[in-house]
């Protein structure tokens, strides 16, 4: 039985295989089988299931990779942020989708980085966008926006043109104009 | 319109009636011609000679043809700008190829790219290092005016946070462009006045004690006081010679 669709393309959509192996790895956890468009095979998560489901299914399913691991921000809904981490596994050459559902007031995930390494960047990312806290990732700081930034992007409520965009580099520069005015006057003093 | 004369020496035409103006204003130096009666130039038979002109031109003649780039490649403007240093657009042909990679050696700061807020800093620094007298292009929308990225992380023109000098649009421009906005800029520094870069007067918003800061004559709206907004450009220079009033001592 050949594990990839016609196409050449992972068997992302032919889960049965994929269902009954995760299905046996994450015995005696409470995980739900959603529907995705995409085929792939999704689970939700509880957040204090997670770290256990995300152990398992790298220990006994053989998910060696850990390829994306994001935020969505359902505004309106709640509970409001669903972070979504997608395994894949090379030796069966398929997928899995795990979402996690947190609230706004508590948005905490157990972090994937002491079974993936690679996972680091991508929590670091989406703390950095959407405010999520990973628990126990060693260095949880911003990645793309400067550290000092108050806000989270890709949130719903930020406006597409930012909150004060400049304030940071305005700061700087106050801050270089005083520190040139105090060394001139240093200077006129000797 | 007055008759040019042929040069004895080099074969050039040249004016010979007194000194001509150019298009940009500016005194255009006097060949030197045996033949001619002016005052300004002369030569005897043996071909030493002397001309005169202004100082004004010959310094700016000096700085529009020795422009040393500065090339800030942010993103894809980036690779057109290494092309027009190529040997395929041949920069050298306008006296601007020394492009080099230290603030202090150059006198022209090209924004080629996408300008972030978080790189601000870096771009700000880098146009403080370099000695006056500079002059900036910004190359391409994004660094003109943000582009197409209407975006929180991006500085909506590079005249944010500097004064620019000449806006190349394009995305990204051709090496054409870019050369052709050079030409542009040397007609520009044609007409400066070599002691005072900056011809438009700017504002004055602040005085601290002898040095007066303006802001940017480049600055594309209207002056505000200054406050934290994308949308208001401010930028502040510091006017080595504004009004000095020194203590006198005894």
């Amino acid at each position: 039985m050949s594990s990839t669709t016609d196409s050449g393309r992972p068997a992302t959509s032919k889960s049965g295989a994929t269902a009954a192996r995760v299905a046996a790895a994450l015995e005696g956890l409470n995980v739900r089988t959603v529907d995705a468009r995409d085929g792939m095979h999704s689970l939700v998560v509880e957040r204090g299931d997670l770290a256990e489901v995300l152990n398992r299914l790298q220990s006994r399913a053989q998910f060696e990779q850990v390829t994306l691991i994001t935020g969505v921000d359902h505004l309106p809904a709640q509970p409001r942020f669903e972070v979504v981490h997608q395994l894949w596994s090379l030796v069966h050459r398929d997928r899995v989708r795990l979402k996690t559902f947190v609230t706004s007031e508590d948005a905490v995930v157990p972090t994937a980085t002491h079974l993936w390494p690679g996972a680091a960047f991508m929590e670091r990312e989406c703390f950095d966008m959407f405010g999520i806290r990973f628990e126990g990732h060693e260095n949880l700081r911003r990645l793309l926006m400067p550290e000092d930034y108050e806000h989270h992007p890709l949130r719903k409520e930020f406006p597409h043109h930012g909150i004060e965009p400049d304030k940071l580099y305005r700061a700087w520069e106050r801050e270089r104009r005083d520190e040139f005015f105090e060394r001139r006057s240093a200077e006129e003093a000797r | 319109m007055g008759s040019l004369k042929q040069d004895a020496h080099t074969g050039e035409l040249g004016p010979v009636d007194g000194a001509d103006r150019n298009t940009a204003g500016a005194l255009r130096p006097l060949v030197g011609d045996r033949t001619s009666a002016s005052p300004l130039s002369a030569a005897d038979d043996s071909g030493n000679g002397f001309m005169a002109t202004s100082l004004d031109f010959v310094v700016n003649w000096g700085r529009k043809n020795s422009l040393w780039p500065m090339p800030l490649g942010l993103s894809c403007c980036g690779i057109e700008l290494m092309a027009m240093i190529g040997p395929k657009f041949d920069l050298a042909r306008f006296g601007a190829e020394a492009a080099r990679f230290t603030p202090r050696q150059c006198d022209l700061l090209v924004v080629a790219g996408t300008l972030t807020w978080k790189m601000a800093r870096a771009c700000r620094q880098i146009y403080d290092q370099m000695p006056d007298p500079k002059w900036v292009i910004a190359m391409g929308v994004c660094s003109s005016s943000g582009g197409m990225y209407d975006s929180y992380a991006v500085v909506q023109g590079v005249d944010s946070i500097l004064p620019v000098d000449v806006y190349v649009p394009g995305c990204p421009p051709r090496p054409d462009a870019v050369i052709d906005g050079i030409l542009k800029l040397q007609k520009k520094i044609e007409r400066e006045h070599p002691h005072r870069r900056v011809l438009r007067v700017p504002d004055v918003v602040e005085v601290r004690g002898h040095e007066q800061w303006y802001r940017a004559p480049n600055a594309a709206v209207a002056a505000k006081p200054h406050t934290s907004s994308t949308h208001e450009k401010t930028t502040y220079f510091v006017g080595r010679d504004a009004a000095a009033p020194k203590e006198q001592k005894r």
